[in-house]
């Protein structure tokens, strides 16, 4: 026994310890006054995932940040405050994604908060900063579970997800009959973000009189695409519609249809081929001639805001504009809802931010017009159908905006 | 008469009672819930791997069961967003239990590092159900109702939850190992054959332990969902959560009583402390990685013996000659 | 759904399953050897493709030919992880302990390849990754018979030398049984730290050939952990054919799955086999009956 009991007393040393520790520690909750005193920083807290799954966005995500933080200074901050921002890790987990918004409000005392990244982790996000008070702006939870919540705080600038191919779909239907494709295939990873683009853009392509050929969802944490890929390749459609997340799903099945010698007439994948260099490292220079996707933004965007951003993205991290990750703008967007919303209600009162953005004003971004819908939906921005044409990404969908370029249409054959 | 490790007990569980009425920063106690509910799991799993031996990496199984219970039940019952939803915990660990017991059917009849890979397996089959079958909401996950708690309070309910699935799962541990079927359990991680030769129902027992086991580890997949208010398959059927259950047993003392609980307050709160402190991701895993490595390596038998043993290296040496073995380490 | 599609997918199945066999084959003689799960060979593979993606883009060496440096590389980085770190591992609870330890070493490189490379996808290039040769109507991937004839070539040589080599019997004895071999006379040691950076090497092929055909970054390491767990385990553990057979058949079975009943099953379908196997065979496919309790 006399083991034991020395056991249990480092258990109630430790637990003690900390007790006190905390006791000590201990600081006020929130302050969300919404005055900040003259010459003080103003704190911007968001968490982000730096390592694990969404590593790569979330990186992305923090370049945006960080980008409309320095411009923003430049310019004298907000409302004369100099610009802090706060970036804490959340290892891609729901856990630590709640204790990082905790901290950044009640510890580090964050004036205002922005979005993690992805759908998956701006509900818990969310959930946990509305006990606060806190608006949360975000660029990257456009899936439509996340406007179900019942969340009043929520506010996405970037293109709500459902409706991404839309224009896509409009564009094929629109095609004079005889040129029209006659078949489509869809394969799409089981994910919120892309499962519920497919029976929109589904919904408009069958009226149109074409054909499914092919149409099976792959589990999201599926490695070996090969036979998935084949089988598409094998039911021969004339477009295809890759319901993916990432640059290796896109890689993968293009690989596999060059491969099988297939080459549709139309290629869209929902994302992969908008991360810019990323991508086309990924699938070699010449695959990409002709590979569609949609998306609220991209780096030759004609819009000025986004044309600043990307001299300024340049001129900090090299590259050229194609470069320029699509997640860098989202997360720029944010910054610029937030800048609009703090100078319109003269503070950074986050009731007030709240009542402001909810109240239909439209503001300026990077990703073009921002409006928000009483769920927090942006439904504002017109998606775009952008398309690989050379070495160059350009907007090609809708046919009717001024800044679209002709569609590579049909897509080139594969080369190397 | 109060023994003096009572008092030890009674201390620790006293200080971690008082932790949220003096610390009201939601930062702390937010961490002090999740830590709770990896102390309540980590036991509750020690008390069935730790004690026979057979190393369980797809705890997960238990804890996702229990978050899908407590969610399709919230949904089916319209269940509002208030404490009524606690009642529910018990529930989700009682599905878990209810779970173990197929699972330990095809899992235990294999030995101990076999064991290992076919939980890692049975766990997959889990996530991967979760994420193909439609009454789990696939990948879009399933929300559970918002509760209109104010800041300053909200995470309280929540860590006496917790802590009260770690008081029942520390005596259940207790009770096990002062049972004829807690020595059953240690029978069959110091020699299985000779066990069963001696007339130990070896298979019964490695099921009932660890279908026992199942239960508080359920009950925290619940509560845990309650408190992120959102759940997705890869969240809750996490092979995250299956190693670090494992590793903090192992950190603290595997087979010791006090060792997971140690195990799991230290590591959880250093993790989470780790990720807020080095925004620098790679970084992170680095020196996570590191520390890890060195501790593994120069305390292997767990950071409860290694003390145990130090203290009793240092007395032994007052009193010559006289080794105090911990009693725990066997 | 027709022959040629299946028959597609097997073919397929068998050209990448002998792959994952022969990283396999490391991970089994690895725990055949020493008693060690090693976690971390997940992120070897990964490290392999890595190094490979350096020779190519900064070097300009041909993928093939750069194995002739990512191979011994990989060797020395998996003699010097079992000097280091593996050695200490003592006492009753050695299979646990490993893979603490394994786990501990693959989040360090972990870490230390997000800094050197970043979080970016990237993929191997090659003339022979994205063509392929057409055989009775169906094409078939160079990379894929590339992968197919260097995983065969490896596991010859490894046959070779543990069945006509005196170090392959002293391998084959501690295989067998460790105290028996140390009695003998075989520096058990010495055939434990070989044995070790052999089953890492063998990631650096396996790690180049997935690299050229997967976009990868440093987190597709726990895919691949689990997916070589699986076939140890169902090849039975320390097994070298069991591992073979066992990688060959998964990969096929899978790839078959997803043909006939769609691609949401198939990753089911992996994990479903193993656990059907075991319970009608504790030991796996190829497994000794007396399994050693450790």
């Amino acid at each position: 026994m006399k083991g034991n009991s020395r056991l249990f007393r480092v258990f109630g040393v430790v637990s003690i310890s900390l007790a006190s520790l905390a006791a000590v520690s201990t600081t006020s909750g929130a302050s969300s006054s919404g005055t900040i005193a003259k010459g003080q920083p103003v704190l911007i807290g968001a968490s982000l995932s730096l390592t694990g799954d969404f590593s790569g966005d979330g990186q992305a995500f923090q370049q945006g940040y960080n980008l409309w933080a320095a411009d923003q200074n430049k310019n004298g901050g907000l409302l004369g405050h100099k610009i802090e921002l706060k970036i804490l890790n959340d290892t891609s987990t729901p856990t630590q994604v709640v204790t990082n918004y905790q901290a950044l409000i009640s510890s580090d005392h964050v004036n205002l908060t922005f979005g993690p990244f992805s759908s998956l982790l701006t509900l818990p996000a969310a959930r946990a900063v509305s006990r606060y008070g806190y608006a949360m702006v975000e660029g990257a939870g456009g899936a439509p579970s996340v406007f179900q919540a019942g969340l009043h705080n929520v506010f996405d600038a970037a293109l709500p997800v459902a409706n991404g191919l839309v224009p896509f779909a409009q564009w094929l239907a629109s095609l004079p009959a005889s040129q029209r494709p006659k078949t489509i295939a869809y394969v799409t990873s089981t994910d919120p973000f892309t499962e519920p683009q497919i029976p929109v853009a589904e919904k408009i392509i069958k009226a149109a009189g074409i054909k499914t050929v092919y149409y099976k969802t792959f589990p999201a944490e599926a490695t070996d695409y090969t036979p998935i890929a084949d089988a598409v390749a094998a039911a021969n459609a004339q477009v295809v519609i890759l319901g993916s997340v990432d640059v290796p799903t896109v890689s993968a099945f293009m690989q596999a249809f060059e491969q099988a010698h297939y080459n549709p007439k139309a290629f869209i994948a929902t994302a992969g081929p908008d991360q810019g260099k990323t991508f086309v490292n990924a699938v070699g220079a010449g695959n990409a001639n002709g590979v569609m996707v949609p998306n609220a933004w991209f780096g030759g965007s004609s819009n000025p805001e986004s044309k600043t951003m990307v001299a300024e993205y340049i001129k900090k991290y090299g590259g050229t504009a194609a470069d320029v990750n699509a997640d860098v703008a989202e997360a720029y967007a944010v910054g610029q809802v937030i800048t609009a919303a703090v100078k319109a209600t003269g503070g950074f009162d986050n009731t007030k931010i709240i009542t402001y953005l909810h109240s239909g004003v439209t503001i300026q971004s990077v990703l073009g017009a921002v409006k928000f819908n009483s769920l927090g939906e942006n439904n504002q921005p017109t998606a775009y159908t952008f398309q690989w044409q050379g070495a160059k990404f350009v907007e090609v969908n809708p046919t009717t905006d001024p800044g679209a370029t002709k569609i590579l249409f049909p897509k080139p054959a594969w080369k190397n | 008469m109060l023994k003096v490790r009572n008092v030890w007990w009674i201390a620790a569980f006293g200080a971690l009672v008082l932790f949220p009425l003096i610390e009201t920063n939601p930062t702390y106690t937010g961490i002090g819930v999740i830590a709770l509910i990896f102390m309540g799991c980590a036991t509750s799993w020690n008390m069935f791997s730790g004690y026979s031996g057979y190393v369980n990496l797809g705890s997960a199984v238990f804890y996702g069961v229990g978050a899908y219970t407590m969610t399709l039940l919230a949904d089916h019952l319209n269940v509002p967003g208030n404490g009524d939803l606690f009642w529910l915990v018990p529930v989700g660990g009682l599905a878990a239990m209810i779970v173990a017991v197929p699972v330990g059917l095809v899992a235990l009849r294999v030995r101990r590092h076999t064991f290992v890979v076919i939980t890692i397996a049975i766990f997959f089959v889990f996530q991967l159900s979760a994420i193909n079958f439609g009454f789990t909401g696939g990948t879009a996950g399933l929300q559970l109702p918002l509760i209109p708690w104010l800041e300053t309070n909200y995470n309280k309910p929540f860590y006496y939850a917790a802590l009260a699935i770690v008081v029942f799962a520390t005596l259940l541990s207790v009770a096990v190992r002062r049972s004829r079927f807690g020595l059953q359990l240690l029978a069959i991680r110091d020699d299985e054959d000779r066990a069963a030769g001696l007339g130990v129902k070896v298979f019964a027992v490695k099921l009932t332990g660890f279908t026992l086991s199942a239960f508080a580890v359920g009950m925290g997949g619940a509560l845990f969902a309650i408190f992120i208010g959102q759940i997705y398959p890869q969240f809750v059927f996490d092979p995250l959560f299956d190693i670090s259950i494992a590793l903090m047993a192992i950190f603290g003392g595997l087979g010791t009583l006090t060792g997971p609980l140690l195990g799991a307050l230290v590591l959880e709160s250093m993790q989470q402390y780790l990720a807020i402190r080095f925004s620098n991701g790679s970084l992170y895993l680095i020196i996570f990685g590191a520390l890890f490595l060195v501790i593994v390596l120069f305390m292997p038998q767990g950071v409860v013996v290694y003390l145990s043993e130090w203290r009793s290296l240092l007395a032994s040496r007052r009193v010559e000659g006289a080794r105090v073995v911990p009693e725990e380490k066997s | 759904m027709n022959g040629t599609a299946v028959l597609h997918s097997i073919i397929d199945g068998v050209l990448t399953g002998s792959v994952y066999a022969l990283m396999a084959t490391g991970l089994t003689l690895i725990f055949g050897v020493m008693n060690i799960i090693n976690v971390a060979q997940g992120i070897f593979v990964i490290l392999g493709a890595y190094l490979s993606y350096a020779l190519s883009v900064h070097l300009g060496i041909d993928l093939f030919v750069g194995l002739a440096i990512t191979i011994p590389t990989l060797f020395v980085v998996g003699v010097v992880v079992e000097r280091l770190f593996l050695t200490r591992i003592k006492g009753p609870e050695r299979v646990v302990m490993s893979i603490l330890v394994t786990y501990a070493v693959s989040l360090v490189i972990e870490g230390v390849l997000n800094m050197v490379f970043s979080t970016n996808y990237v993929e191997l290039h090659a003339w022979y990754v994205d063509r392929s040769v057409k055989v009775f109507g169906i094409y078939l991937p160079y990379i894929y018979l590339l992968g197919f004839a260097m995983a065969v070539v490896l596991l010859t040589a490894l046959y070779v030398m543990l069945y006509r080599t005196r170090f392959g019997s002293s391998v084959r004895a501690s295989l067998a049984d460790q105290t028996s071999a140390a009695l003998v006379g075989i520096n058990v040691k010495r055939v434990s730290t070989v044995c070790f950076g052999l089953g890492v090497a063998v990631t650096a092929a396996g790690g180049m050939i997935y690299g050229a055909t997967n976009a990868f970054n440093a987190s597709s390491s726990y895919d691949l952990i689990s997916r070589l767990l699986v076939i140890i385990v169902l090849g039975g553990m320390g097994s070298i054919g069991g591992a073979l057979v066992a990688g060959i058949m998964m990969v096929t079975i899978e790839d078959l799955v997803s043909v006939v009943w769609g691609p949401v099953w198939s990753n089911l379908a992996f994990f479903l086999i193993l656990v059907v196997v075991l319970s009608l065979r504790p030991q796996g496919l190829f497994g000794k009956q007396t399994v050693r309790v450790a």
